[in-house]
């Protein structure tokens, strides 16, 4: 849909640079406010990049409560975002980390999502549409505002995670909610046990937004009207920092240590050397000198380190796709 | 060898029909205005069976048209005459279920309301429900990122996939999950189409039952005091599992057919249903019944039991059928629209519905904008069919011009190719066809649907004053 807002001189400058890096073989960098990766001084050929910043394209373009819908640009702070959401009692159910001044184009091109995610679900479920300019500096524009919406490939969701490497993405529309009424609770137990009673609990109508293991106590939040939990030998209510604490989870390490992201099915038991389990159990954070041998394992110390699980068959996609949208390789891989 | 020979020889005789009688069922799916009888359809036993088909298709550069249980409205799995329709309804099995973790793993084939029904026990169930889900598969449903009513609550199908494995035209897997790092394949898949890869096996997120729901029904004298209301109770806070309205002509007919007591002087019936804890649902169903009498609403049920709310919902859910009573053919349309422009689109459909002579009722997913017209038609009258469809390009169009879409639950396939000449511009275009090329080099997987070529949508935009119904749709134009 090209006709989702009207032409912007801060657009043409950001397509016509990307269609001179064409012309003079240059990679772009793109960055917002380096919260999560700081600008690179060369590309893996060993030539300078040049770098591509967002940030000065921010603000709310549209935003109808009503329609639980925001549209906004990619250089848009999360926490000018949040703030405009709260003053109308709607927040993003992702519960983005902020890493400071982090900005909701660097959270969708990481696609990193909060305590949340197995209950209301990850960033990309609530991406409506994007507006980005590809490799060769063409305006395009996926998706829409509405939240049924099947016409054409989902590209506005495919996209959450590309790191910059496919397309600049200059504006998204995301579903919204109501601002949530939560409540946390915690009860001090082994963690397995946490583990088991999370995912127990998951199960009922209790209306559970967090499931969590920190430092020898079960911590679950709960939204809205819900029976009394206090009653419950050992459990009792605690203030809501805990998920603060978690997201994003910045832990002191002991020298030599590592901090691992490990995703796994809720149910996995506990691994050894975890320091938090989130998410409702499919989180879990580790701290030790070596990789956890799980499949889904980052090194967090760049906060996002490129994995290399993909299967052949999965490489050789992704590199099509980024010929797809990228065929001179302007961007930056990361 | 011919390719017909090739799998009967892979798959076993009986499991490829290639007769009149026998492809006959295949000929069509739920847009039956649409048929063709394919070269043959092929109905493996197992996952084997169908890398054998996709393979020998490969050899033989046959298309191969993925169908689960036939049951899509946009056409999607209308064979072509030199392809092979690869029926997966035998890959019927529910392969694990894990209530602690609250998921599913099934084949394409098993049904929609089979896996509700299989992990009913645990107080699960899985929240995608198309109204055809007595009979859809998942495999369509990924295909086809179906919706439902509870969408605006509780997601589409790509909200509640966690993992799929998908085969190439070399019958090579892949799998894509929630977990994978990068550019998200998983969401791309859903709502491919059949364009990217045929889907054999997928992980269900399962939801645990709310614990209670209760229905208010409010009538209203106007549809936009109607359309206001349902604002309202979005901007105060509260998200019903489900919010239906129906415009008189609907409703009317339902009541004829239910016998629900709807009140048939309204010019506008809205049904909100909210579900949850008890002491949540209480309170909401009061909210609701206070905002819907503020904004307007004169009359008020509030379920009172369950078999209450259950009778009151027959009404809605039998409504395309009822409408169908008033005509031999009905054509549903599936454009969705911003809730603040439904005033105004209801009464442009009315004004073009006057101009094409064609009667025209109103079903609408107010919660998500999604609105389904059915235009009533009689296919044995000549030309009647033509101008059903070109009414219904335009209402499409109308839609994408308010800022909508032309699909939101049933799909492009080959009904709406031309209104995705309206929706996107040509690089967007090309981005797509570089996207299915990347998936599918041989271009044999469900070739032609979903996605329109360049010439076609350049011809339409030609043909666009004059006459923008093509004979052959699914053919490619140069």
């Amino acid at each position: 849909m090209s006709t989702f807002s009207t032409p912007n001189q801060v657009i043409e400058q950001f397509a016509e640079q990307i269609k001179q890096a064409n012309i003079d073989k240059q990679t772009i960098q793109i960055t917002g406010n380096q919260s999560k990766v700081p600008l690179g001084i060369e590309d893996f050929n060993g030539l300078p990049v040049q770098e591509l910043n967002i940030s000065n394209y921010s603000g709310i373009i549209e935003y109808e409560p009503a329609e639980l819908v925001v549209t906004v640009k990619a250089g848009t702070p999360l926490t000018e975002l949040q703030a405009a959401l709260a003053e109308r009692n709607q927040m993003l159910a992702f519960e983005p980390p902020d890493y400071g001044n982090s900005t909701i184009g660097g959270t969708y091109a990481v696609g990193l999502t909060g305590p949340s995610k197995p209950f209301r679900g990850i960033l990309r479920d609530f991406v409506l549409g994007t507006k980005l300019i590809d490799g060769q500096g063409r305006q395009l524009g996926f998706g829409g505002k509405m939240i049924k919406n099947v016409a054409g490939y989902d590209v506005s969701r495919m996209l959450v995670g590309s790191k910059g490497s496919m397309a600049l993405i200059t504006e998204m529309s995301l579903k919204v909610i109501p601002l949530a009424v939560e409540v946390t609770y915690c009860i001090e137990m082994p963690e397995n046990e946490a583990i088991l009673l999370m995912n127990k609990m998951a199960g009922t109508a209790l209306p559970m937004t967090g499931g969590a293991y920190y430092q020898g106590r079960f911590y679950y939040r709960v939204a809205g009207e819900h029976p009394l939990q206090t009653n419950q030998v050992g459990v009792r209510e605690c203030d809501n920092s805990v998920w603060v604490t978690l997201n994003p989870f910045r832990p002191e390490l002991e020298s030599g240590e590592k901090l691992w992201r490990v995703d796994v099915e809720s149910t996995n038991p506990a691994i050894e050397n975890t320091i938090a389990v989130g998410m409702g159990g499919t989180r879990r954070w580790v701290a030790s000198p070596n990789k956890p041998n799980h499949p889904y394992v980052t090194l967090w110390q760049t906060r996002f380190a490129p994995r290399h699980n993909d299967t052949p068959c999965v490489q050789k996609i992704k590199l099509g796709l980024r010929d797809v949208f990228d065929p001179n390789h302007i961007f930056k891989q990361l | 060898m011919d390719v017909i020979q090739a799998l009967k020889e892979a798959i076993s005789a009986k499991n490829v029909l290639d007769s009149v009688e026998s492809c006959r069922p295949y000929e069509c799916d739920g847009l039956s205005a649409y048929r063709e009888k394919p070269l043959a359809v092929a109905l493996p036993d197992d996952v084997e069976q169908v890398k054998a088909v996709l393979r020998i298709c490969k050899q033989y550069k046959v298309p191969v048209i993925t169908r689960g249980s036939g049951t899509g409205l946009a056409g999607g799995t209308l064979p072509l005459k030199d392809g092979i329709v690869l029926g997966l309804s035998k890959l019927s099995d529910i392969i694990k279920i894990d209530p602690l973790q609250r998921i599913a793993v099934v084949q394409p084939g098993v049904r929609n309301i089979s896996v509700s029904q299989a992990v009913e026990k645990y107080g699960l169930y899985y929240a995608p429900d198309p109204s055809s889900q007595i009979a859809c598969s998942i495999g369509g449903n990924v295909a086809e990122n179906s919706g439902g009513v509870h969408c605006l609550k509780y997601g589409l199908t790509v909200h509640n996939v966690l993992s799929i494995k998908v085969l190439d035209m070399d019958g090579e897997e892949s799998v894509f999950d929630e977990k994978d790092d990068g550019i998200d394949l998983l969401a791309l898949l859903n709502g491919s189409e059949g364009l990217l890869g045929v889907i054999v096996e997928i992980k269900l997120k399962l939801l645990p039952k709310p614990e209670s729901a209760q229905l208010v029904m409010a009538a209203f004298h106007s549809v936009s005091d109607c359309a206001d209301a349902v604002t309202s109770v979005l901007e105060q806070g509260i998200i019903p599992a489900g919010l239906e309205m129906m415009d008189k002509f609907s409703l009317m007919a339902a009541e004829e057919f239910a016998k629900v007591g709807y009140p048939t002087d309204a010019e506008a019936l809205l049904l909100c249903e909210v579900d949850g804890s008890h002491a949540q649902v209480q309170t909401d169903a009061k909210r609701v019944a206070d905002i819907l009498t503020q904004k307007g609403a004169y009359k008020i049920t509030v379920s009172q039991s369950e078999k209450e709310r259950i009778a009151l919902w027959q009404g809605r859910k039998n409504a395309f059928p009822a409408v169908g009573r008033f005509s031999p053919d009905y054509y549903c349309m599936d454009g969705t629209i911003p809730r603040n422009k439904l005033a105004f689109v209801l009464e442009e459909i009315d004004r073009m519905s006057g101009i094409y002579g064609l009667k025209v009722a109103n079903v609408f997913h107010a919660g998500d904008g999604n609105l389904h017209p059915l235009i009533l038609y009689d296919a044995n009258k000549p030309g009647e069919l033509e101008l059903t469809e070109k009414f219904g390009t335009e209402i499409l169009n109308l839609c994408v011009d308010v800022g909508g879409t032309i699909t939101g639950e049933h799909g492009v396939g080959v009904e709406k190719l031309n209104s995705m000449c309206h929706q996107y511009n040509t690089p967007e275009l090309e981005i797509f066809h570089g996207i299915k090329a990347v998936f599918d080099k041989t271009g044999l997987l469900n070739p032609g649907k979903a996605v329109p070529t360049l010439h076609r949508c350049a011809e339409v935009g030609q043909m666009h004053v004059h006459n923008n119904q093509l004979p052959h749709p699914h053919l490619e134009r140069f």
